[in-house]
């Protein structure tokens, strides 16, 4: 399996690595993925329809718990033949819709086959973790698909709205993952079957992989990206966003329903969310103009609808779920493709300026009046066979709470259903047709063969499984069986017998004629209703505040720690550092020490302290340097006081140095400056320079006294008493610096020779510029130094 | 084996007296930086090898016994980090050779950028706190060479703040060495190891977040970061991508090294570290996503992730202590790589900032490759090394049932993810708005110099590697976090057997 | 440590700070200068007590004051003095650019402050997008 996907990313690789040469040509040459998936799934098909799965253990991070173990049951055939037989189909028809290549057509085959390896993934994960690798991995190549006109804002605008719902949902996944397999000590699907856990991480960890799902499969509330991702050529749309990566949300329920149904609320909440989305997708499909999103948003419903389905945990339901998410994949692809020939012809979706079509394209007609039936759950079509098990599953089977309502849900939805459907048909027959546009769909040519082929064959699958059930019923069973071991799913059939969910599907029917006959005053009082409500913010809408909130908020946060100056960066920084490490300190307050060491000390510090005031307060900066050195003086005699001459002799000379520096550099300065800061700085700075002495003092009493606690002699005894006979140096201190430590006097060598360096290189920098009178030039041409 | 361990520190400063002698021979200087960094390289893996080997390789400077001599010590967690230091030195200075602007114009590149490399290493390698000031103090005087080498306008306004607030920083590091000293009587690693769990409770605290505050400066942690996204950008490309791989790094290194090898469990402030890390990751990604200009969103994220890195330590727990090491190495990679990229971008339209910028995948799609596999990486997407990053950072906070924490790591992901999208869309898709500044350079089929791409693409598979090797490399980082969380064997390693 | 000593470290720390937070960089480096001397001091007095110059021979060993924190401390001035240095050439070379040593605000940031409100964003421009398709939608 490892191969195949392999394939998959080294065909999607090289093509985009081939730039535009390949044109059109390089959907020919992605469909070669698909293809072989194809060939191997039906080679592996016997076995692992007889309850044989193909198993492949890899780990990746042992430690962590990260494996890659894949594991292909018959569920995930049913898969495969979704991702790789509709994979291969569009790739097929992507020849013929991108006739004229532009700009970028071959990287959309590219990323197309490495979504093609992500989503097979996905679907053959046995591991969660595994899964939530290929997972994002759909995302971020749906991200790339979308956005892949990328002059267009409006592209790019839709493919950030789709990584960033799907996004969300995946790192939300991502923490329930990890919280679930933390809790129940694995993340392989497979084991959590045998033995499902349970707990308050455990119901919090499911809610958070549902919404995860919910993104995915474009559930309300967060359903709002996938319309927009409607911008993206349709065989992308086709692909994508109907029949595969849409579909992840619900795999994943069908997977994690048998095991979980019944612990926390995952039935609840995906019954309603499933529930609300079918209504509001159905809702929103009926007044769609664009054939596209009308797809769309029928597909939404759908999507619904196989979460109603799935996410009960109970097989019989389940079944008609594997059968509808067939059923869906064939005969959606078939209508996105039929939009897609519309509007590559004639050159519009918009239903309002179709006026029919001539003869030459009933084949096209067909398919779309087949699959338009197919979805609206008409028989003898597979359509009707999924949704016929449906109805009978919860009429028959639906022995919790609410199932009731969700029986009523489902018929409403499918009347919904029914009325889009017909609504397709008619838009392409041309009874939206306003009399004004120009009818230029009579006089389009007619789909090529090849361009027509895909769809013809999904439609041919659509017809044959619905007229011959037996063909899928394999299928259909070995998958039930493998989301739920040890269950005996029914028969597949086009007649059941007389029964209520035959009843049902007739009210169905008969309503959904009557709302397609009444369409013109029903649509009027639909709009009506729908502004009636508008106060009611959107998913759209709470979408767009979420997202404007986060950059207002960050740009706010950022305008308020980040601004900029430097005194106040020092000003933060400063009474952090004093602050901080303070308050563990003051509790450990100690007693006082003695006043002074030595008698001397007391003039010396009084000159360092005044000295040090004087620098503070001083308002011209020859004289503040002066007090500096002062201070250094007044340090140097404290040193020696301290037994410390050498150290009061290097500091007299780094003083003295840095005192000449400073006047060398200050006579260029004004002499004096005058205080800009506003009224509110003064008190701020005496209160941080306050605290940072305060604390400085208390911190210096509390570690002095700590010495006490502390038996150990300090180290430099053992300097003292091997400095002479081992080192053959009487100085300590000189012995210290060039022999026991001498690795830190060659980094302060290094220290001050790169300060040198760099000091004279910034004074180089502007040499030029030194000639008297010509200083203010400086400021007009400040990047003149860069290249001297 | 120990005599290699001085050897990181030696060779580039070495080469550096070399660059300087011979500094008007520019060829020459060019092959003495490569050839010392790659010397480094080779004896940085070879003391790898040995020090998993065997746990600690220890060299006592000048042969005198610690705590007489400076104590150079290599455990797992410097070796790793010296390697992938020394990967991103090399290729970062082959990248500036290819670009040529500031290293072939400054006689003082090469010289200053070897002792960075000294300063790093000496940084990493040092089991003494006096001697980790020194070598904090070779790096950063080589940095503020560095950031300012050209001398424009932007470059000295922001290099005064970074020298200014570097150098606050030094003098608090000396004041919290003397409080140390003071109360110790000793500055070498090991034996403050001893000495300071006999200090009472609130002593060794104080020292502890007086530690974290001095580091957190050079880390950038928040609240005391402010500095470092208006400085970094401004530097010369190469000098910012290396900047922002490594220097902060070496802070947390800091960071990581002396909390859990000087302070007993019950001193470390593991709430205070907790609190600071959700702080720094979501200031750090707003300030992010406020930005418009490549070089400063990404310099943002260098806060962000520090987040992540101090959360994991937080923790301290083994799974913590080593996502916290996986994090760092795998995020200097990143870093680095990231910004070599914005170099590359800068330089082929003419500008950094998003609006001046555009349509890259059309002109220079390798450099979009070349972009997209770090970011994702970054935005810890499946499966690149960011995402075993994120994924054992989250790991180890579920372990230690740290929901909240987790929760705003997954939340900061989103913003980062955010944010990569938002360099994507505005560099390589669509039009630029705006003129570009700058004057955009031809880069040719390769987007950019052979050298200066072919360091960038080197770069981003060693990011990969990390992917493929993530389960070795993991499990190296778990022995490294259980001799970070046992000092007893860093102590014995240096200062021999005790009784 | 004697009081005094302390009281002076923390004069020169407290008085450094109120220079650190002034807008000239020849008043900030002035305060590093004193904030530097605070740390030398302490360095120095953290050897616990005074005493004789240790040389050996000429005192005895007994008396003397604690050399390594004097080894540390000679180091520390010299590295200090050192980026001192390095910023003053700094300063020097703003003052050749802007004729001042002010350390201004970083541009970006206040210009990220700036359009923090007039931002136009990505938000803004699906809604307008959306608001086109509903007004077709309406037609």
């Amino acid at each position: 399996m490892f191969v195949l996907l392999a394939l998959h990313l080294l065909i999607g690789v090289g093509i985009v690595a081939s730039g535009d040469r390949l044109g059109r040509r390089a959907f020919a040459v992605a469909a070669l993925a698909p293809l072989a998936t194809v060939v191997w799934a039906i080679t592996q098909a016997d076995a692992v329809l007889d309850g044989r799965p193909v198993v492949v253990e890899v780990t990746w991070v042992e430690q962590l718990g990260l494996g890659l173990d894949l594991r292909l049951d018959a569920f995930g055939l049913a898969m495969v033949a979704l991702v790789s037989g509709i994979g291969f189909l569009v790739c097929v028809y992507a020849v013929g819709y991108f006739s004229h290549p532009k700009q970028g057509t071959a990287r959309l085959a590219g990323l197309m086959t490495l979504f093609a390896g992500a989503m097979l993934g996905v679907v053959m994960a046995d591991h969660l973790l595994a899964l939530f690798v290929a997972w994002e991995l759909t995302s971020v190549t749906s991200y790339l698909l979308i956005g892949n006109d990328d002059r267009s804002p409006r592209a790019r605008a839709a493919a950030l709205q789709a990584i960033l719902i799907t996004g969300t949902g995946g790192l939300v996944m991502l923490v329930g993952i990890i919280a679930v397999g933390h809790t129940a000590g694995t993340y392989r699907i497979s084991e959590l079957l045998a033995d499902p856990p349970s707990g308050g991480v455990i119901s919090g960890g499911l809610v958070c992989i549902l919404i995860g799902a919910f993104t995915k499969s474009a559930q309300a509330p967060f359903g709002s990206w996938l319309p927009g991702a409607m911008v993206a050529p349709t065989p992308i749309s086709a692909y994508l966003h109907s029949a595969t990566m849409v579909k992840a949300g619900v795999y994943l329920v069908a997977r994690l329903s048998p095991i979980f149904a019944t612990t926390g609320n995952w039935r609840l909440l995906v019954l309603v969310v499933g529930a609300t989305t079918m209504i509001i997708g159905g809702l929103r499909a009926l007044r769609q103009y664009d054939l596209k999103l009308l797809l769309a948003y029928g597909t939404v419903s759908q999507l619904g609808f196989l979460m109603l389905l799935f996410g009960t945990g109970q097989y019989q339901i389940a079944q008609a779920g594997v059968a509808l998410l067939l059923a869906h994949g064939a005969f959606k692809a078939a209508l996105f493709m039929v939009v897609g020939m519309v509007d590559h012809e004639v050159g519009t979706r918009d239903i309002r300026e179709l006026h029919g079509f001539g003869s030459a394209w009933s084949p096209t007609l067909v398919v779309g009046v087949l699959g338009a039936a197919s979805m609206a759950g008409l028989p003898p079509l597979f359509g009707f066979i999924a949704k016929e098990k449906a109805l009978d599953g919860y009429v028959e089977h639906g022995d919790f709470i609410g199932s009731g309502a969700i029986v009523i849900v489902i018929v409403i939805g499918s009347i919904l259903t029914f009325a889009y459907s017909a609504r397709f048909v008619l838009g392409l027959f041309g009874v939206f047709g306003t009399d004004d546009a120009d009818p230029r769909s009579r006089a389009a040519h007619a789909p090529s063969v090849l361009f027509l082929a895909p769809a013809a064959v999904l439609t041919v699958s659509t017809v044959a499984a619905g007229l011959a059930p037996v063909l899928v019923d394999r299928l259909v069973r070995a998958s039930t069986l493998a989301l739920q071991p040890g269950v005996t799913p029914s028969p597949v059939e086009l007649w059941a017998g007389f029964n209520t969910a035959l009843v049902l599907s007739l009210i169905v029917i008969s309503t959904g004629l009557v709302l397609t006959a009444y369409r013109v005053p029903l649509g009027r009082l639909q709009r009506r209703a729908s502004d009636a409500i508008s106060w009611i913010p959107s998913a759209e809408q709470g979408f767009l505040a979420c997202l404007r909130g986060m950059t207002d908020g960050s740009k706010r946060v950022t305008a308020l720690v980040q601004n900029g100056s430097l005194p106040i960066y020092l000003a933060v920084i400063v009474t952090v550092a004093a602050v901080a490490p303070l308050i563990p300190a003051v509790s450990v307050f100690p007693s006082l020490p003695k006043l002074i060491d030595a008698p001397i000390q007391i003039p010396l510090g009084i000159l360092v302290v005044v000295a040090a005031l004087g620098a503070a307060v001083v308002r011209r900066r020859i004289a503040a340097a002066l007090m500096l050195g002062a201070v250094g003086y007044g340090m140097a005699g404290l040193f020696i006081v301290q037994g410390a001459p050498d150290l009061a002799l290097t500091q007299l000379v780094i003083e003295t140095l840095a005192t000449v520096l400073f006047v060398l550099v200050l006579r260029f300065l004004p002499t004096k400056w005058a205080d800009r800061s506003p009224a509110i700085a003064r008190p701020i700075r005496i209160g941080v320079s306050t605290l940072a002495g305060v604390s400085v003092f208390v911190m210096a009493l509390v570690s002095s006294a700590a010495r006490d606690d502390v038996a150990a002699p300090n180290i430099s005894e053992e300097m003292i008493a091997r400095s002479a006979p081992d080192a053959k140096g009487n100085n300590v201190v000189n012995v210290i610096l060039v022999d026991f430590r001498g690795l830190d006097t060659l980094g302060e060598i290094t220290v001050l020779l790169v300060a040198a360096v760099g000091a004279v290189a910034l004074a180089r920098t502007g040499r030029r510029r030194l000639i008297p009178g010509r200083r203010e030039q400086g400021h007009a041409r400040p990047d003149q130094g860069a290249g001297s | 084996m120990s005599q290699l361990v001085p050897l990181p520190i030696v060779l580039p400063l070495l080469g550096a007296a070399l660059s300087v002698v011979f500094g008007r021979w520019h060829g020459f200087q060019r092959l003495v930086g490569v050839v010392c960094l790659s010397t480094s390289l080779v004896i940085s893996i070879v003391l790898l090898v040995a020090a998993d080997d065997t746990g600690f390789v220890v060299a006592q400077g000048g042969g005198w016994p610690a705590p007489i001599g400076i104590s150079l010590v290599v455990d797992r967690l410097s070796a790793i980090m010296l390697v992938v230091s020394a990967i991103m030195l090399l290729a970062v200075l082959v990248y500036a050779i290819g670009q040529g602007e500031v290293e072939r114009v400054h006689a003082g590149f090469h010289p200053t950028y070897l002792v960075l490399a000294a300063g790093v290493a000496a940084s990493l390698l040092t089991g003494d706190l006096f001697n980790l000031f020194v070598s904090f103090e070779m790096m950063l005087a080589a940095s503020y060479v560095l950031i300012t080498m050209g001398g424009r306008a932007a470059q000295v306004r922001s290099g005064m703040t970074y020298v200014v607030i570097s150098l606050v920083a030094s003098t608090f590091f000396i004041i919290v060495l003397a409080l140390i000293y003071s109360a110790t009587g000793t500055i070498n690693l090991a034996d403050l190891s001893e000495r300071i769990p006999e200090l009472s409770g609130e002593v060794q605290l104080m020292f502890a977040i007086a530690l974290l505050v001095v580091f957190g400066i050079k880390a950038g942690l928040f609240p005391l970061f402010f500095w470092l996204p208006d400085s970094y950008p401004t530097a010369p490309a190469p000098v910012t991508a290396i900047f922002a791989g490594l220097l902060t790094k070496v802070g947390v290194y800091a960071i990581i090294r002396t909390q859990t090898l000087m302070f007993p469990i019950d001193a470390r402030p593991a709430t205070l570290i907790l609190v600071v890390a959700a702080l720094t990751m979501t200031v750090g990604v707003f300030g992010a996503i406020a930005q418009d200009d490549v070089k400063r969103i990404l310099s943002f994220h260098i806060v962000s992730q520090i987040g992540y890195m101090i959360f994991a330590l937080g923790l301290f727990t083994v799974a913590g202590v080593a996502a916290a090491v996986f994090y760092t190495f795998n995020n200097i990679i990143l870093k680095t790589n990231l910004l070599l990229v914005a170099g590359l971008v800068e330089r082929r339209g003419g500008s950094s900032r998003l609006s001046e910028v555009g349509g890259m995948v059309r002109t220079a799609p390798l450099l979009g490759l070349l972009f997209a596999l770090p970011a994702l990486s970054l935005a810890g997407l499946p499966p690149f090394g960011g995402f075993v990053a994120k994924f054992a950072v989250f790991d180890a906070g579920a372990w230690s049932e740290q929901w909240v924490l987790v929760g705003v790591a997954a939340f900061v992901s989103l913003l980062t993810m955010y944010s990569m999208t938002k360099i994507w869309a505005g560099a390589f898709w669509g039009e630029r708005e705006e003129e570009p500044s700058g004057r955009p350079e031809p880069g040719g089929r390769l987007g950019g110099p052979v050298l200066m791409v072919g360091s960038t693409a080197a770069v981003v598979l060693v990011g990969l590697a990390v992917m493929i090797w993530a389960a070795p490399l993991y499990a190296f980082t778990e022995r490294a976090a259980v001799d970070l969380l046992d000092p007893s064997r860093y102590v014995e390693a240096v200062l021999g057997e005790r009784p | 440590m004697s009081l005094l000593i302390a009281f002076v470290a923390s004069m020169l720390v407290g008085c450094g700070t109120w220079l650190l937070l002034q807008r000239r960089l020849s008043r900030i480096i002035i305060g590093v200068g004193l904030l530097g001397h605070g740390a030398n001091l302490l360095l120095l007095v953290s050897g616990g007590r005074r005493g004789t110059a240790p040389l050996i021979g000429v005192g005895d060993a007994a008396d003397f004051a604690d050399p390594l924190p004097q080894a540390l401390a000679l180091t520390a001035i010299v590295i200090t003095f050192g980026v001192t240095t390095f910023l003053l050439a700094l300063g020097f070379r703003a003052w050749q650019i802007s004729n001042d040593d002010v350390v201004e605000d970083d541009v970006e940031d206040r210009y990220i402050a700036r359009r923090a409100q007039i931002d136009r964003e990505v938000a803004d421009e699906i809604e307008a997008e959306r608001a086109q398709a509903a007004e077709e939608d309406r037609r």
